[in-house]
């Protein structure tokens, strides 16, 4: 076949492949679920089983943990050290940015494994329970409403999605996990009386793909994670996979492309947002634009990060509505063979 | 040293082969003709911003088969994009090819979004009878009401294959790039074909259809924005 039949057969190829969600000519050889899907999916569940994603509120002085990158594989020791510093340091909850696993369906059950026994511990710690196996949170009367079965029991880990999370129709692992990758959930502040003093909220986007996408984006622009408009917000907090700002000229991972940062950049404004958590790049930044801090984490992978180090951010945020943040030491290191 | 100093101004305050440099084997001074003007259409739909069309504008000065400087503008409707630059540059002959050494100077508007950015790139291409290649830097900095942000260094990388010798009157071929025209990206790598036909008159026809993906050309690579470019090209 001559090279000019190859070309316009490419060519044509190309105007096919536009079509399609998946436009690299990898892509379309590799079977996966594309943004607009995942965020349709993700949606739709949110919508539907709100009760998931509510915590319960706070009284004073509360604070979350943040790691990324874990690419658990083998070897869950990191993700299973943050999930214990969130414990002992009792954070409120613990947010998880993305590329939690590298995408096998050994090392998702290893790390659903991993979560279920974490989530038995968080509730041994935090809740009495009777003959009947039902739960109280300690120190609550056991005949109030607030008794729950294990399986109503929130086990506070919010991860997004990252991009190897959906590689190799990944999607279908992590969601069956966690369900969601586009969501929000206030945390309410408790006053002495029992009244709502305050209201955090803590937003999470699916960004695995580079992109928003287009359903993603409307939903956005419709307002679906500007929450109740009785309620204003003292604090918002964003959790995205990719990664806004490059920390150098040698990182070479994607980010967004011009106008959805521009856009993105904009939209963290308008929702007053005061941290932007980001992974994926496995290098450490901090900056702030705008009054918008954004920290990109490092990875708390074993196998990127060997050696122990400050991997993880802790936020505090206070009653009176001040906050901080701090880097949280890891020591684990890599089972030797 | 003043001889250096005109040189890069000629280079970033030069002018315009940027879209030359973007149709394929379109690159060098043709020995005959030492001004060229083009204009082009473009359509198209991104995830942003939905559907959007645009004009485009540019015109090439050949000093000398060697040396040569231009400017190009565009407005896209829908984005609310509006870019001008100023490029030139300079051609070494070598026994395959050329290599050619560009400098350009970008102004965006991104009125949608209340952004203005300014983009330097300096660029090496070096351009064969069949396949082009690039590899360039570029400085970007975008500015928004209150605040500005200047990227690290971003590389700019190109590779391009025509069916055809550059010297004949119609081509089509192939292109993955991590730029256009008028934007510089991180690592998403555009891709798509090009192609260049005669018209009467000293006229050239020419387009591309040009998919500009979210990541990288892996199998993650997520729609983002497609366009078609169709203009005219003038020498005399």
């Amino acid at each position: 076949m001559k090279l000019q039949h190859i070309t316009i057969i490419a060519a044509l190829a190309i105007v096919a492949l536009t079509s399609c969600e998946k436009v690299s000519p990898i892509g379309v050889l590799v079977s996966g679920t594309a943004v607009e899907d995942r965020v349709k999916m993700s949606h739709l569940y949110y919508s539907q089983y709100l009760d998931e994603f509510v915590m319960a509120g706070v009284k004073g002085d509360y604070t979350f943990i943040v790691g990324g990158d874990s690419h658990l594989t083998k070897d869950p020791g990191r993700m299973d050290e943050m999930l214990a510093i969130g414990l002992e340091n009792e954070d409120t909850f613990y947010a998880h940015l993305g590329d939690i696993a590298d995408t096998k369906p050994e090392y998702y059950i290893r790390l659903d494994s991993l979560i279920q026994a974490a989530k038995k511990r968080y509730v041994a710690k935090n809740f009495d329970t009777d003959d009947n196996k039902i739960y109280y949170p300690k120190g609550v009367p056991h005949d109030s409403e607030e008794a729950m079965t294990f399986q109503e029991i929130i086990y506070p880990f919010f991860p997004v999605v990252g991009n190897h999370d959906i590689t190799h129709n990944g999607w279908a692992l992590w969601s069956n996990i966690f369900h969601s990758s586009f969501y929000e959930f206030p945390v309410h502040i408790i006053n002495s009386s029992g009244e709502t003093e305050a209201i955090d909220r803590f937003i999470f986007l699916d960004t695995a793909s580079g992109t928003l996408g287009q359903e993603q984006v409307d939903l956005i622009e419709e307002g679906v994670l500007d929450g109740d408009d009785k309620n204003k917000y003292r604090h918002t907090f964003v959790f995205s996979h990719t990664n806004i700002f490059r920390p150098s000229a040698w990182q070479f991972a994607s980010t967004f492309p011009r106008e959805e940062t521009f856009f993105l950049l904009n939209q963290f404004k308008k929702w007053n947002t005061s941290i932007v958590f980001c992974g994926h790049v496995h290098a450490w930044d901090e900056r702030e634009f705008e009054g918008v801090t954004y920290l990109t984490l490092d990875s708390m992978s074993e196998e990127n990060s060997p050696n122990p180090g400050d991997y993880l951010v802790r936020v505090h945020v206070n009653a009176d509505g001040t906050l901080s943040w701090e880097k949280v030491h890891m020591s684990y290191t890599k089972k030797k063979k | 040293m003043k001889k250096l100093f005109l040189l890069l101004l000629t280079m970033f305050v030069g002018s315009g082969v940027a879209m030359s440099q973007a149709y394929c084997g379109n690159h060098a001074f043709d020995g005959e003709h030492k001004n060229e003007v083009s204009g082009y259409v473009m359509a198209g739909t991104n995830v942003v911003t939905d559907g959007f069309g645009g004009l485009a504008g540019s015109y090439t000065r050949h000093f000398t088969p060697r040396w040569h400087v231009g400017g190009d503008m565009q407005m896209q409707f829908g984005k609310q994009l509006f870019s001008m630059d100023v490029t030139g540059g300079y051609r070494l002959p070598l026994k395959y090819g050329s290599l050619f050494f560009d400098g350009k100077f970008l102004y965006n508007r991104y009125n949608k979004f209340n952004f203005n950015e300014l983009i330097g790139n300096v660029s090496v291409t070096w351009e064969t009878a069949y396949v082009d290649v690039r590899l360039g830097e570029s400085w970007i900095h975008y500015q928004h009401t209150s605040d500005g942000y200047t990227e690290p260094l971003t590389l700019t990388f190109g590779l391009g294959v025509n069916v055809r010798h550059r010297d004949n009157p119609w081509n089509i071929g192939l292109y993955f790039r991590n730029y256009d025209e008028f934007y510089y990206e991180n690592w998403n790598i555009n891709w798509g074909v090009r192609f260049y036909a005669p018209l009467p008159r000293r006229l050239r026809l020419f387009g591309e259809l040009n998919v500009r993906p979210a990541g990288s050309i892996s199998q993650l690579a997520s729609k983002y924005e497609t366009s078609i470019k169709l203009g005219i090209k003038y020498k005399w």
